[in-house]
């Protein structure tokens, strides 16, 4: 059996923000990451600490001040669609419906509005959504279904990574619970690639294939779970992973703490 | 209880009736006022003439150079059309460029805001001192120009002070309109794999359409009074402005009277079209009153 691809690089990354006139805020140092094709990373870490600089940087949305950020072997420079990005917010595109929104990614590879609309169906009934809010508009959605669309919108394309920034973030707990469902079973059946960035060590534990424990600019920890999906949240093994991470965090917490 | 209901199902009509009626109050004073002056006075035309006008819109009258007053009301509109054409046109680019780039906001938002300040009908004398007298007509067919009536009757500088006034309220509400476009929502595109046209053509101009179109109701009402002040000037002939002026002199004065009228009814259907417009174009905003 050969090793699974490798689907994102970073190579000692940092960035740098320059604030106001003589300001400069490192929000990654020396970052190192790997993912393999398949694997659905979770980015955990308090706010602030470069997790989403990382996403953007995946995404090609910035560039990194030193280091490299490899997708899928080239450079990551904001040239590939082969991507998905889901903010916390979803950033659903409010003048247009959300059948249109999530057929965007299909429009800017040109194809025809009838096919386009007939796939964006079709993932809108896979997300479990009625196919009555094909017609609304973001205001009119719930959170919940925003961000699923806005999970419908990226997954549309197939993309061979998906990255995701703390999207389930404002959502009450058991819609939450469900959308995390929802993400599972995408993945199991199409096996891509997820960067999910969250601060909530639960849902971390409960999603990923590995949780990078991230602490200002620097990659920390790496926890592997050892359990398979789906993944009962009350269950001893679940819990009791939960704890350890969480009593080694919390030690690590205390050692640095002067 | 079945009286309840049938108020129930006509209450929408009836608030509507009454609304309207509201509306009607103040015109019917006005008309009130002018009916009492016109009686006591010689000189101010009675409603009943002004409305022998409007009712015979293509008599040609003798005082007005035999030029009827539906062509004048449609010579006024393809002037207007023609130079806010032209505002839409050029204004509309030209504030998305500045609304998206820094450099191109560096370079024009300190003269937009000296130009806005000025008063459109002041570049009456700059666009005469361009243009001179001359027209399409002028341009295609030199000393035979005056055959031409409909092509000579857009002259260049009426049609450039039109264009000037109208085009900074567009080029401003455009601009601001593309710069509050949401980073995210640019961003959200772009990973998708959008070129820069995509970019602007799905995110930025969409986005902005709200405000850009508020900048055509302003500049749709600034080109309707400009137009009328703009025909002021000498060597025009025909138009709603000219039949005033002319009117004036004349002493018709039926003939400017009537001429008001007719500027307030398109005005309001003109505004009424721009913001019927604007209704698909916002429809995912929250709702104007």
């Amino acid at each position: 059996m050969t090793a699974p691809r490798e689907i994102v690089r970073c190579v000692s990354v940092s960035k740098c923000y320059q604030t106001g006139a003589r300001g400069e805020v490192w929000a990654l140092r020396d970052f190192n990451l790997s993912c393999a094709e398949g694997e659905l990373v979770c980015l955990l870490g308090p706010s602030g600490c470069g997790k989403t600089t990382l996403l953007r940087l995946v995404a090609g949305l910035e560039e990194p001040t030193g280091g490299e950020v490899r997708f899928e072997g080239g450079l990551s420079d904001g040239s590939n669609s082969n991507l998905g990005f889901i903010s916390q917010e979803g950033d659903l595109l409010p003048w247009r419906t959300a059948i249109d929104n999530v057929a965007l990614g299909l429009e800017i590879r040109g194809l025809p509005r009838r096919e386009r609309h007939q796939r964006a169906l079709a993932v809108i009934r896979r997300m479990r959504l009625p196919e009555s809010v094909a017609g609304s508009y973001a205001h009119e959605l719930s959170g919940g279904m925003r961000q699923r669309i806005a999970l419908a919108r990226a997954w549309c394309v197939h993309p061979a990574l998906l990255l995701m920034d703390e999207p389930f973030g404002r959502l009450d707990e058991p819609t939450r619970h469900e959308l995390q469902h929802e993400l599972l079973d995408l993945w199991m059946a199409n096996r891509g690639t997820i960067l999910f960035v969250t601060h909530s060590l639960e849902e971390a534990v409960f999603l990923a294939d590995r949780v990078v424990v991230m602490t200002f600019g620097a990659e920390v920890t790496t926890w592997r779970v050892p359990l398979a999906h789906p993944r009962d949240r009350y269950s001893p093994a679940f819990l009791d992973i939960l704890r350890q991470v969480r009593r080694s965090l919390a030690g690590r917490a205390s050692d640095a703490t002067p | 209880m079945g009286r309840g209901q049938g108020e129930g199902s006509c209450s929408p009509c009836r608030r509507l009736l009454s609304k309207l009626g509201r509306g009607a109050l103040l015109p019917l004073a006005v008309l009130l006022l002018w009916h009492v002056a016109s009686k006591e006075s010689a000189i101010v035309p009675s409603i009943p003439a002004v409305f022998e006008v409007l009712a015979h819109p293509l008599q040609e009258p003798a005082s007005l150079d035999a030029i009827p007053l539906a062509q004048s009301a449609a010579i006024s509109m393809v002037r207007v059309g023609v130079g806010f054409g032209l505002a839409v046109l050029t204004g509309v680019p030209l504030g998305l460029l500045v609304g998206r780039s820094v450099w191109a906001s560096d370079v024009v938002s300190p003269s937009l805001g000296a130009a806005m300040v000025i008063s459109p009908v002041a570049w009456m004398p700059v666009t005469i001192l361009v243009f001179g007298l001359s027209s399409p007509a002028t341009a295609l067919y030199g000393d035979d120009s005056w055959q031409h009536g409909v092509l000579d009757q857009l002259r260049f500088a009426i049609i450039g002070v039109i264009w000037l006034g109208t085009l900074f309220p567009i080029v401003l509400n455009t601009a601001s309109g593309a710069r509050a476009v949401r980073q995210a929502h640019l961003e959200a595109v772009r990973v998708l794999g959008a070129s820069r046209w995509q970019v602007l053509s799905k995110v930025v101009l969409p986005g902005a359409a709200p405000a850009i179109l508020t900048g055509l109701r302003v500049a749709g009402g600034i080109a309707w009074r400009v137009i009328i002040a703009a025909e002021i000037f000498p060597g025009t002939r025909g138009g709603l402005g000219y039949v005033i002026t002319t009117a004036q002199t004349q002493a018709a004065y039926e003939y400017a009277f009537a001429s008001i009228l007719v500027i307030g009814v398109i005005g309001l259907v003109l505004d009424g079209g721009l913001r019927l417009l604007a209704v698909p174009v916002g429809h995912w905003q929250p709702r104007e009153r």
